[in-house]
This record gives C-alpha cells, sequence and structure tokens, in this order.
C-alpha cells in the first residue's frame, strides 16, 4: 500500500495535457485512454488498480519523455502495480538462464499453457547458455537472459571479440528489469544487489541495451556497479572495427534511447562504413517488453504490426537492435535482427 | 437535412447495442469510462456512463443515431486536450464517442488534404507533400485532433498571418443526429461548414475534414525585443503593423511567465525585461529580411533591447521557452487554469494592468503568456488542487480578466472554447436575441439537446451536486 501511495503522489503532478498520448504505442495501437499514461495516470490516482490498462502498459517510458511536466511515469507503474502469479513465475525463469533454457524446451515441446505457446511461437530453438572465465578477470561481460539461450552466438561473438584485449568473465543473469516494470520491487532489489556482488566491482560490459540502461539507474536502488552498453564501450575505448559493406536499418530500443545509448551504435556503424538507411522512426515500439510479448499477445501483435511497417519502408531486411528482446520481436516480424557484436 | 422532433424511447438496452455496433472490445464501462470524463481543464471531471469507440464513419453514424433515438445524451471526443472543459461528461448520463480511431488520411490533391477528425494536428503536415504545410498549430499540435481543432476553432502562434482553423477548413463531411450524413462548405454562400466550426460538438460530429495547405515559406527568422516597461512592449505591437510588416506570429511574455519559464526544463535564457515580444517574419527572404529590419527599428526605437537569433540552435531555443510556457508551469504548481478572451490590441497596456490588479485582490500569481498581434490574452493562474479555496480563487480571478476585456471592447473566447468554463459568459457578451439566433441554430440540428449538454449553450445549470460546477454555472450578475 505504501506503493501505491508513492504511486499517488507522483501522480499529482500530471496536469492532464495528454501530451504523452501520440508517442505511447498502445494508445497508438488502440487510440483508446483506457490504455494511454494519461488514463493510466488516472487510474492509479483514483485507485482502480483493476483497470486493464495498468497490464497492457509496455514500460517503454516513451511517455516520459514527452510529458512537459516531468512526471515520472515508470516510478509511478512500477509502485502501483501488482505482478500476478503468472509474471512472478516468469521473473524466477528469466532469473535463470539455465532455468529459461529448460523452460523454452518444455515449450516447444508442447506445454500446454498459453504463454508456453506463445513462448514456442515466437523463440528461435533454445541452446544450452554457454558458460566462461579467463582466470582473475578485469572485466564482465554481462548477456542477460535471453541472449545466451536464444542468441548464443552473439554472445560468443562479443566475449572472444572483448578477450583480444581483457580477461573477460561471462555472466548469464537477469538485470531485474522486468521485475521492476511489473511491480516486483523489493525482489528487483534482490535481483540487482546479486549481479553487483557477482562484479566484484569489475567494470560491466552489457550486451542488451535495455538491460545495460536499467543497471545504469542501480544507484537510486543503493547498488554501486560500473556499467558500459557494448557499443559504448567499445566507442569509448576506441576499440578497433573491422570495415563492412552492408546496408541495414537500426532499430533503437526504448530504455536504452532513455539513457542516451542508442548514440554509441551509430558512432560504431559509422566507423566500420556501414550504410545506415534510416527509419522515419527509428524509436517506434517494438512490441516487445519484457515479458510482454508473452503476457499480452493481442496488442503486442498489434504494436508489432506498426513497427513492421516502419522497418518495411526502409526496404532493408537487416535490423540492427542491441536488446534481444526487440530483436525477438524483429524477427516475428519477418526480419533478420542483428547485435552490434554478431558484426565483429 | 431532415431531422425528427423528439427521440422516441424505442431502444431497451442501450449498452447492447452499442456493443453489436462497435463490438465488446471498443466499449468502455465502468470504472474505466471515468478516463475518459476528462480533459486538459484540470477543474471539473466526470464519469461517462459509457465510452464507445467506433472505428469507422458508418459505426459512427448508426452509434449515433442509435444513442439520438433512444434519447441519450452524448459528447464527442477527439484527444481531450480541451481547455475548457468542453468534453466532460457533466451528469454521467452522457456517453462519449471517441473519434480517436477514425484517424486515416484519404486524399491529398492540390491545396487540398482530406482527413479523418482522429488524426492528430500534426500529423496533417506530415502527410502533405514536403513543399506544403498545414498551417493552424496549437501548442498541443502534436496530440489534439484535427476534429477537437475544428470544433474549438483552435488558433496557434501563426493566427496573424495563417489565421485559425476556421481559415484552413474547405469542406466537412458531418454525422447528424438522426443518422443522416452530410458533406458541408466548399461554397462561398450558405458555407455549412462555417456553422460546424466553433461548434464544440454541440451540432453533430465531424467525419472527415477537407483542409487547406499553404506554401511552405522559404525562410523564417525571429526576431525577440525586450522592453523594460509593458507599456512600450505593448505599444510595439501595434507599431510592428504600422510599419507595414505582416508578422507570421507576435507572442508576448510578461516578468512572471519568464521567471516561471527560466526556471524549469524550458529555460531560454531570456534577457532581464518587465515584458519581451517574440516575431517572427516568413515568406520570400529579401521580404523577410526587409520586415525584420523593420521590427527591429520600431523595438529600438520604444527602447527595446533587441536579439536577432543566428543560428537555428539559437532560434529554436528563444522559441523552446515560449512554448513550454504552459507546461511550465509545473514547477509552480502541478493545476492551472488559462483563459482566452481577445482585447483590441490598443487595450491591451491597461488591461495587462488590470490584470496585475485583479492577481493581488485576489492572492493569486498570473502569468502572462500570449498571442499579442490579436489581443489573445492567456493568463495562466496557477492553484493547489487539493484545497478548494485555491480553486476558487483562481477561477474568480480568471473571470475578472474576462470581464476586465470584455469592459475593454474583447471577446471572452479566442481560441479555448465556451466548453462548461465560460458557459457563464455567454449570457453576459451575447444580447438576448444573439443567443435566440445561436438557439435556433442548435435547435435545427439538435432538436432534443443532447448533443453536448450543458456546453456553450445551456438553458438551467446541471444538477451535479458538484460545487465547482455550480460555481462555474452561477451567472455573474447573480452572484453574490
Ligand atoms: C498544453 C496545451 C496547450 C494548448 N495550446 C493551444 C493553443 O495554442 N491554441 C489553441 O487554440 N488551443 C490550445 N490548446 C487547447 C486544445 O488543444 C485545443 O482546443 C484542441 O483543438 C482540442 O483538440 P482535441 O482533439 O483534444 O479535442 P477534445 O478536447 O477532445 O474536444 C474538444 C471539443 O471538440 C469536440 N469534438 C472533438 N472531436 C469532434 C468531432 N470529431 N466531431 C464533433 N465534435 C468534436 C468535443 O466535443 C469538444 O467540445 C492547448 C491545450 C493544452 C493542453
Ligand atoms: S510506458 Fe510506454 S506503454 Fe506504458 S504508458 Fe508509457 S508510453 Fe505507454
Ligand atoms: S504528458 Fe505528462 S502531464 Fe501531460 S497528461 Fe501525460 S503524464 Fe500527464
Amino acid at each position: 500500500m505504501a506503493d501505491l501511495k508513492l504511486a499517488q503522489q507522483l501522480s499529482l503532478k500530471c496536469v492532464h495535457c495528454g501530451f504523452c498520448l501520440e508517442v505511447c504505442p498502445t494508445y497508438r495501437a488502440t487510440r483508446s485512454e483506457v490504455h494511454s499514461p494519461r488514463g493510466r495516470i488516472a487510474a492509479v490516482v483514483s485507485g482502480a488498480l483493476t483497470s486493464s490498462g495498468i497490464e497492457t502498459c509496455v514500460y517503454c517510458r516513451k511517455c516520459e519523455e514527452a510529458c512537459p511536466s516531468g512526471v515520472e511515469f515508470g516510478e509511478i507503474m512500477s509502485a502501483a502495480r501488482r505482478p500476478s502469479l503468472e509474471q512472478i513465475m516468469v521473473h524466477r525463469i528469466l532469473e535463470d538462464p539455465l532455468r529459461l533454457y529448460n523452460a523454452a524446451r518444455l515449450a516447444k515441446m508442447g506445454l500446454p499453457l498459453q504463454v508456453a505457446r506463445r513462448v514456442a511461437q515466437i523463440t528461435p530453438e533454445p541452446t544450452l547458455p554457454p558458460e566462461y572465465s579467463d582466470p582473475d578477470p578485469e572485466l564482465i561481460l554481462f548477456a542477460g537472459c535471453i541472449a545466451p539461450v536464444f542468441f548464443t552466438s552473439t554472445v560468443l561473438r562479443a566475449l572472444g571479440f572483448l578477450r583480444q584485449r581483457y580477461r573477460v568473465r561471462l555472466i548469464n543473469a537477469c538485470c531485474g528489469l522486468a521485475h521492476y516494470a511489473e511491480g516486483e520491487r523489493e525482489r528487483a532489489l534482490t535481483v540487482a544487489q546479486r549481479l553487483g556482488d557477482a562484479a566484484q566491482g569489475k567494470p560491466i560490459v552489457s550486451l542488451p541495451s535495455n538491460c545495460s540502461s536499467h543497471m545504469k539507474a542501480f544507484r537510486q536502488l543503493g547498488v554501486e556497479v560500473e556499467v558500459y552498453d557494448f557499443p559504448e564501450f567499445v566507442e569509448l575505448m576506441r576499440l578497433p572495427l573491422p570495415k563492412k559493406q552492408l546496408g541495414l536499418t537500426v532499430h533503437e530500443p526504448c530504455h536504452a534511447r532513455l539513457a542516451g545509448l542508442n548514440r554509441y551504435v551509430h558512432s560504431a556503424l559509422e566507423r566500420m562504413g556501414v550504410q545506415v538507411v534510416e527509419m522515419a522512426d527509428p524509436t517506434l515500439e517494438c512490441g516487445a517488453g519484457g515479458g510482454y510479448i508473452f503476457e499480452q499477445p493481442e496488442l503486442s501483435d498489434e504494436i508489432m504490426e506498426a513497427k513492421k511497417k516502419e522497418v518495411a519502408a526502409t526496404g532493408c531486411d537487416t535490423v540492427v537492435s542491441t536488446n534481444f528482446a526487440c530483436s525477438l520481436a524483429l524477427m516475428r516480424m519477418g526480419f533478420t535482427p542483428i547485435h552490434l557484436a554478431d558484426l565483429l | 437535412m431532415f431531422i425528427w422532433n423528439s427521440c422516441d424511447v424505442v431502444v431497451v438496452d442501450v449498452r447492447r447495442e452499442v456493443e453489436e455496433i462497435v463490438g465488446a472490445r471498443w466499449v468502455v464501462e465502468g470504472e474505466d469510462a471515468a478516463l475518459f470524463g476528462f480533459d486538459a481543464f484540470t477543474a471539473v471531471k466526470g464519469r461517462p456512463r459509457l465510452v464507445a469507440l467506433p472505428a469507422d464513419e458508418e459505426q459512427t453514424v448508426r452509434l449515433i443515431a442509435l444513442l439520438y433515438r433512444s434519447c441519450t445524451p452524448m459528447v464527442f471526443r477527439g484527444s481531450g486536450t480541451s481547455l475548457s472543459g468542453s468534453t466532460v461528461a457533466l451528469t454521467g448520463e452522457e456517453v462519449v464517442v471517441s473519434l480517436t480511431r477514425l484517424n486515416r488520411v484519404y486524399s491529398c490533391e492540390g491545396l487540398e488534404i482530406e482527413v479523418g477528425p482522429g488524426l492528430a494536428n500534426v500529423l496533417v503536415t506530415r502527410h502533405a507533400p514536403h513543399d506544403l504545410f498545414y498551417a493552424p498549430d496549437p501548442s498541443s499540435y502534436t496530440v489534439c485532433s484535427i476534429g477537437g481543432n475544428v470544433s474549438h476553432d483552435s488558433g496557434g502562434i501563426h493566427v496573424p498571418k495563417y489565421g485559425s482553423t476556421f481559415n484552413s477548413v474547405v469542406k466537412l463531411r458531418v454525422a447528424l443526429c438522426d443518422g443522416s450524413v452530410e458533406d458541408v462548405g466548399g461554397t462561398p454562400y450558405f458555407n455549412g461548414a462555417n456553422i460546424f466550426v466553433g461548434s464544440e460538438g454541440s451540432l453533430g460530429a465531424v467525419l472527415r475534414a477537407t483542409l487547406r495547405l499553404h506554401p511552405r515559406p522559404e525562410t523564417s527568422r525571429t526576431v525577440l525585443g525586450a522592453f523594460q516597461d509593458v507599456a512600450s512592449t505593448a505599444r510595439a505591437v501595434s507599431a510592428v503593423y504600422e510599419e507595414g510588416v505582416i508578422p507570421a506570429a507576435v507572442e508576448m511574455m510578461d516578468r512572471n511567465s519568464i521567471d516561471v519559464v527560466e526556471k524549469s526544463r524550458y529555460k531560454a535564457g531570456y534577457p532581464d525585461c518587465a515584458a519581451l515580444l517574440l516575431v517572427e517574419c516568413d515568406g520570400y527572404t529579401p521580404q523577410v529580411e526587409e520586415e525584420v529590419r523593420r521590427v527591429r527599428l520600431v523595438f529600438e526605437r520604444l527602447g527595446g533591447k533587441v536579439m536577432v537569433p543566428e543560428n537555428p540552435a539559437e532560434n529554436s531555443r528563444l522559441w523552446l521557452g515560449r512554448k513550454g510556457a504552459f507546461p511550465a508551469m509545473g514547477v509552480v504548481s502541478p493545476a492551472y487554469l488559462t483563459l482566452d478572451s481577445i482585447v483590441p490590441r490598443t487595450e491591451l497596456a491597461s488591461v495587462l494592468e488590470e490584470v496585475g490588479r485583479i492577481a493581488e485582490r485576489y492572492g493569486v500569481m498570473v502569468a502572462n503568456v500570449f498571442h499579442a498581434a490579436d489581443g489573445n490574452l492567456h493568463p495562466l493562474i496557477p492553484y493547489n488542487p487539493e484545497s478548494p479555496k485555491s480553486l476558487e480563487n483562481a477561477l474568480r480571478a480568471g473571470w475578472e480578466i474576462v470581464e476586465a476585456s470584455m469592459k475593454r471592447g474583447g471577446v471572452p473566447s479566442g481560441e479555448h472554447g465556451v466548453g462548461i468554463e465560460k458557459a457563464r459568459f455567454m449570457h453576459q457578451y451575447y444580447s438576448q436575441s444573439e443567443l435566440e439566433v445561436l438557439w435556433r441554430i442548435k435547435r435545427a440540428f439538435d432538436p432534443d439537446r443532447l448533443l453536448n449538454p450543458y456546453k456553450m449553450l445551456y438553458e438551467n445549470p446541471p444538477e451535479t451536486g458538484d460545487r465547482v460546477v455550480s460555481l462555474l454555472y452561477t451567472k455573474p450578475w447573480e452572484a453574490e
């Protein structure tokens, strides 16, 4: 209840101007206030937490960027939401990639659960998460939860690239963004602390860019870590990059954008001589969210439909996506997502 | 047009029939309906009985006919950014018909574009050829809908040169209460579209709008004039015109609004002054250069300090402050009222002085940031939403400002609509016979007064039990 109070307190800043509506992917898909940031805030204020809009928020925080009054929408949603049993279950699975691997295998075998069917539809074949550590590592490569299981080759490429210069330890784990977004705040803190302990004060280079963004905000939870998004690290260190003759477009993941990380992807691609065909709006939501793509099939498909048009208009099939949940969505749309690491 | 005299109550289960028309997913009821019960007029919230989101013109027309036939009051709603409370479901009996899903672009030919009412203003230009643009640009342009723009005759900073929405509407397709659809406008005589511009959803629903586009100006330059007293600032507005310049925009900000902006994330680095003017000149380059020269001379003659931004970044920074002035009020208070009366340019200085006195009397802060060329005031009055007394003071101060404007030959509302906020002034501003004309038009389209009841025109105040609503509907001469 204390959390709801906090959410309501933060909501008072909202002046109902509606400036957040047209950037919100669920509002754009439904054109309904129930699924708009302003509507969600009103539901929180009146305590109507059973409003379906509370569930359907992707937690992309696009609205926060658009809000002229500085409403902290992410905090409001995180504090107001009560995670469902299904969500808690998904969070526990995400916390351990081995568990995710087993769950995905079960799903692929036809586990008769709605979420499982959706997982089976959307994900590629799962692979056993790789493990690696150099002796006395000086750097952590954080692969997140999805990549080690579904994008193993990307993880291995990134690892190989970094190992040319550094002693590296690979960590496959969850950053807690899904927990935080879906209202499991205590657990999100535990997950963050665990990660902080595991890093032992070493710099973390993180592959999934939305996780990078979340980890960069760990300080607000009282956990100190030194985090770089993979392209950010590559650019700040001016690591040598191969030249590539390629034409592609770039998807800008939502949280990465909030943390200003997408510019590093662009500068790295520029250094490689890659030709980028810009989308009219590269930040348009992909519909993946964290567990959203599995939990809200109807809306996420509608959001993907809009994104698909946006990407298709570039004429490119290859899309650089530095966040793996987004990559799953892009694959479902029929495109070929690659991470910057795949080009190295 | 043929309209029945009265509704017959043959519909037994309105909810079920609404669902049959729009589909279950597009009916919102219960607590969620309240999410459609308010707009950007923060003082009053309502709760509609039901909300329906039709998918297209055909569903909208059937829906309106059904609701009218069953004597159900209805409110049409776009993006809900009205500042006059025009979309608020006051009595709780209303069904809100949301037109947001009708957001298609139908065609674009020559200087005209045909769009659905739910399309956001900003998307009109985005769908126009690169050398054209849609001129009316309310500060809310990224979100407000064309249906709402038409229904409030919305303006924006470019009104001085390009006019308000009224000047950009060529034709409209409207749905009437009896289920008929008419294409109106496009004629130099008996232009039916004109009646719908500014009608606030009280005559029928706008289903489609054909809008006029303008060629994009070759150049656009800004001149800022900072003055040490309000009188010279006000004087400078007319002087610009006297020099033969037709500016695209003339915006004025007083010290309070500058202070608020400078404290917010819209900080523009304005010079220290009593008031400033931001003038935009646009068009053919040699002409713009001459206009900038003349504006500069006018400002200097009246003792103003002049700034002409030399690069696009500096230019946008100056405008960012102006455009962020409304939301910047958030640094002072989470809620504010803003009225929009108009005064003749020659009366600007005296009315602004009066505004200062009114603010003092009610113990409120008033920040003035407004469209100066047409004397369209926007006093921003912050209040504490948790204190009824604070809201009442803000309301009363606002009313006195409107009255002061009317006394000087002004009008109560320039561009935000009458809604529930200014309904009380209709009786004060218009004569009995003028009101009768308005009522005749209203009755012709809405004999049973079911379309957006109590907004703009009303006979008896709504009985809602809400103190703020009854305050709003107290006729000025009946108060105290
Ligand atoms: C921060 C802020 C800044 C603003 N700046 C300006 C400004 O600079 N200039 C300005 O003029 N206004 C401004 N506004 C006011 C507001 O944005 C405009 O009045 C806008 O036109 C409302 O559009 P909407 O789509 O939100 O309409 P709504 O608020 O949804 O509706 C407004 C009215 O139109 C009616 N309506 C809507 N759609 C239809 C339809 N299809 N058919 C029939 N009736 C319909 C409604 O019943 C209601 O009466 C501002 C508002 C905010 C919050
Ligand atoms: S976080 Fe994203 S989905 Fe949720 S309300 Fe904001 S913009 Fe919409
Ligand atoms: S933009 Fe901000 S203040 Fe405006 S409605 Fe959205 S959350 Fe509220």
